[in-house]
């Protein structure tokens, strides 16, 4: 015979239990409140901003000639007004060179390592708190950065160096492009930008320079853009308006570009062009390899939304140093 | 715990983490010259094969011979304390199973049918030579090494998929939720690298004895017994694993492991029914052109069977991979898959490029530096590439799908296969023609066009393809190197 159990509970039982039971009702409650027809709200495209500098009486380009890559990137940026018009203290700094291919410097198909390791040194001088070396390569990032010699440059000049593994991206505020793409954020993240690309020859838009350079920052989905270059290069001209381009003429790409392969499609120019027009160092590039600017789809099209001036005249000249 | 568990866990650990650490530095193409191969060298199973299959050791393979050695001299120490998938498999039988020492007792009691892995490394053995070398299936360390390559990497943070790694991932879960029931299952009854050390260790100087006078016959010894190799009775060495749990387990110290001098009586052989021998050697003889006639790459070529770079001709590839996916775990862009059906049966988890998945990197020689068995020769990337003035590496051809392709099809221009293309000079080239839309206006287009003569077949160009799933431009296996029937273009080095 089992024991009879209790047949009443005390009053602080009955309210502790109904207390229990009330919190617990009220909890499942606010869950539903909370979520019933919840919207899932995605991250929105973050805008791109303006890294531009004001304008000054310093000129807005102006290109060294020697065989010392970097000493042409110090001169350039000189004649400029220095890299203190550019960086200020505390600043942080995006390095964006073209480290497409895995291709070794005399290859030409990537930005000199020499001229990347300057700028980050230039920028490190001025005080800037954290300088990074980003771009989103064509072949394997890792052989890219190895192989350009701008993981070991960059590296040991005080960079961050990062290649598409450690890049996170994020929708952005593209307008006109296709859609679904998404761009570096550490770009969208920097106070200051420079844009470096190298100057070589390309199958479609014929050159490749510093707006194509943009290629780098987007993510999956870049290659639907060649279906109308001249726009979309433009279109990125619009988009991202870096404080300083520099192009890397040490040695050029005349052919089968952007990844060349062969030496003798290198011709050794050793210049190095620093711009805050990013429209006259795109001219100045095509320049070299024998394109009148205006010929060229996008720069066309980028003087006409006003994005810059084509006119090589406004090239300050330093030659040899 | 005793000290010569405490030594063996720590060896255990080393093994374990070194061998998962070396796939670690594989996936992150960690450039420093890692001994990357060092397990699989280590391995006599693949030596015995490639010997039998392809009649060659290949290269630091040799080395496999010091297991034999350490086997001949401490017996199966290297089950106990180095292999991986044994360590996992006794880290999982420890976490996952309460057993009572009774039932301890029961479950490391020999049983007859763990003579199982015999016949199964005699059926690899004669199929691999009949010329199909099948050991990689179930070897412990191709076995560990893909499950590991092909079922975790793939879940971690910027893992890449796997098509069919979840067949690998099974095996190698399987094998380890097994040791729930029986700690080591499949070290007793299937392993035929196990098998293999076993024969050896029969004959082994330092074993397990137990001295007489001392026993009370407590079977205390039996209950953490790895090997089921019955340390009480008639000890069948073949079996041990030399976990030495047997000795602190014996309450009289009667239990020794030590360099003896051989039995009067033979050792104990294993299990092995005459009759039952002969017929897996003779199912083996017959699987292996059954395997032939499902028809895989080796009677003709497959245009989807794009192998990697420096790949064997396909029945020397055949007689000599292992299946252990280190090169798939070295490919910097993901292109070396496992191939699930391309390969035919014969060729079930050996490694294809898949080029929609990542391409073949042209100055990349990552897979032939990694292949344990030289199925992949190891090159300069000069030789690869063709800098050296030679015809470089072809792996295949790609073929522009005038159906898909922007230009060819849509009217719209695209250039991005011929911008990828890494030949010197470039193997797409771009044609330029005046075609009418549909209103009827002329526009200027380029075309791509591939050059054959110069197309390696690397795919880069069918993998940024912007033509979304399928390609517009694709690579089949025509026109690679290895196989010299298997051509587009007469001639002889430029094709």
């Amino acid at each position: 015979m089992s024991e009879p159990g209790p047949t009443t509970i005390t009053r602080r039982e009955a309210v502790l239990r109904l207390a229990s039971t009330a919190a617990a009702a009220a909890a499942v409650g606010a869950g539903v409140v909370a979520f019933h027809d919840r919207r899932i709200v995605h991250p929105g495209a973050a805008p791109v901003p303006d890294w531009r500098v004001p304008a000054s009486g310093a000129g807005v380009a102006a290109a060294a000639r020697s065989t010392d890559p970097a000493g042409n990137v110090r001169r350039a940026v000189a004649a400029l007004g220095g890299i203190e018009r550019f960086v200020r203290a505390g600043e942080s700094v995006l390095i964006k060179p073209n480290v497409g291919w895995d291709r070794l410097p005399e290859q030409a198909a990537d930005t000199d390592p020499f001229v990347v390791a300057e700028l980050v040194r230039l920028c490190r001088s001025a005080g800037a708190r954290r300088v990074v070396v980003a771009d989103i390569s064509c072949n394997d990032p890792r052989r890219c950065f190895a192989s350009s010699g701008i993981l070991a440059a960059a590296g040991t000049a005080g960079a961050e160096v990062f290649d598409a593994r450690g890049l996170r991206l994020v929708p952005a505020a593209l307008s006109g492009l296709a859609e679904g793409l998404e761009v570096v954020e550490e770009l969208l993240r920097a106070d200051r930008v420079i844009n470096v690309p190298v100057v070589k020859h390309h199958s479609l838009s014929r050159v490749t320079l510093g707006m194509k350079n943009w290629f780098g920052v987007l993510g999956a989905g870049r290659n639907r853009l060649h279906q109308d270059i001249d726009m979309a290069v433009a279109e990125l001209g619009a988009i991202f308006r870096p404080t300083l381009t520099v192009v890397d003429a040490t040695r050029v790409l005349t052919a089968n570009g952007p990844v060349g392969g062969s030496l003798a499609d290198v011709r050794t120019v050793g210049a190095v062009l620093a711009a805050t027009d990013p429209v006259l160092a795109d001219a100045w590039g095509a320049a070299l390899l024998g394109s009148r600017p205006q010929d060229l789809g996008f720069i066309a099209q980028a003087e006409q939304r006003g994005l810059g001036r084509a006119d090589l005249a406004r090239v300050a000249e330093l030659g040899t140093a | 715990m005793s000290w010569t568990t405490r030594i063996r866990v720590l060896y255990q650990a080393f093994f374990l983490l070194l061998f998962v650490w070396l796939l670690d530095r594989l996936a992150a193409g960690d450039p420093r010259a890692f001994p990357f191969t060092a397990f699989h060298h280590a391995d006599p199973l693949t030596a015995a094969g490639t010997a039998l299959a392809a009649g060659t050791i290949p290269g630091a393979l040799v080395w496999s011979a010091a297991l034999i050695a350490l086997t001949l001299v401490l017996g199966r120490a290297f089950c106990g304390w180095i292999c991986p998938l044994g360590t996992l498999q006794q880290l999982a039988s420890f976490l996952f199973s309460g057993r009572s020492r009774r039932e301890s007792l029961n479950v490391n009691r020999y049983r007859r049918w763990y003579a199982l892995k015999y016949y199964i490394l005699a059926a690899l053995l004669v199929g691999a030579l009949a010329g199909t070398l099948q050991t990689g299936l179930l070897d412990p360390l191709s076995l560990a090494a893909r499950g590991l390559a092909s079922g975790l990497w793939p879940v971690l943070p910027g893992g890449r998929p796997a098509p069919g790694g979840w067949i690998a991932a099974l095996l190698l879960l399987g094998i380890l939720v097994a040791s729930r029931w029986i700690p080591r299952l499949f070290c007793r009854a299937f392993c035929p690298l196990g098998a293999f050390l076993g024969v050896f260790a029969r004959f082994a100087v330092f074993r397990i004895h137990r001295g007489n006078e001392a026993c009370t016959s407590c079977t205390l010894c039996a209950f953490a017994c790895q090997g089921a190799d019955e340390p009480l009775g008639n000890h069948r060495a073949g079996e041990c694993m030399v976990c030495l749990n047997c000795l602190p387990a014996c309450p009289e110290q009667a239990m020794g492991y030590g360099a003896l001098p051989p039995l009067a009586a033979p050792p104990r052989q294993p299990d092995l029914s005459r009759r039952t021998l002969v017929g897996t050697v003779l199912t083996a003889l017959a699987v292996a052109p059954l395997l032939r006639a499902a028809g895989g790459g080796r009677a003709a070529a497959r245009p989807r069977l794009v192998r990697p770079p420096g790949a064997l001709a396909e029945a020397d590839f055949l007689e000599r991979c292992v299946k252990c996916s280190l090169c798939q775990q070295a490919c910097p862009t993901g292109a070396i898959q496992a191939a699930i059906a391309e390969a035919g049966v014969e060729g079930f988890w050996t490694p294809v490029v898949v080029p929609r998945r990542g391409w073949c990197e042209f100055a990349c020689t990552r897979c032939g530096e990694v292949c344990p068995t030289a199925a992949i020769t190891r090159m300069t990337a000069a030789r690869k590439t063709g800098y050296d003035g030679k015809p470089p590496v072809r792996i295949g051809t790609a073929f522009v799908d005038r159906g898909r392709c922007l230009p060819w099809a849509m009217g719209t221009p695209c250039i991005v296969c011929e911008e990828m293309c890494p030949t010197d000079p470039k193997a797409i080239w771009l044609e330029t023609v005046e075609e009418a839309g549909r209103d009827g206006a002329a526009r200027r287009l380029q075309r791509p066009r591939v050059d054959a003569s110069r197309c390696v077949g690397c795919g880069i160009c069918e993998n940024k393809c912007p033509v979304g799933e399928e390609a517009a431009i694709r690579v089949s296996s025509v026109g690679e190197t290895r196989n010299p029937l298997n051509r587009l273009l007469a001639g002889s080095a430029s094709s």
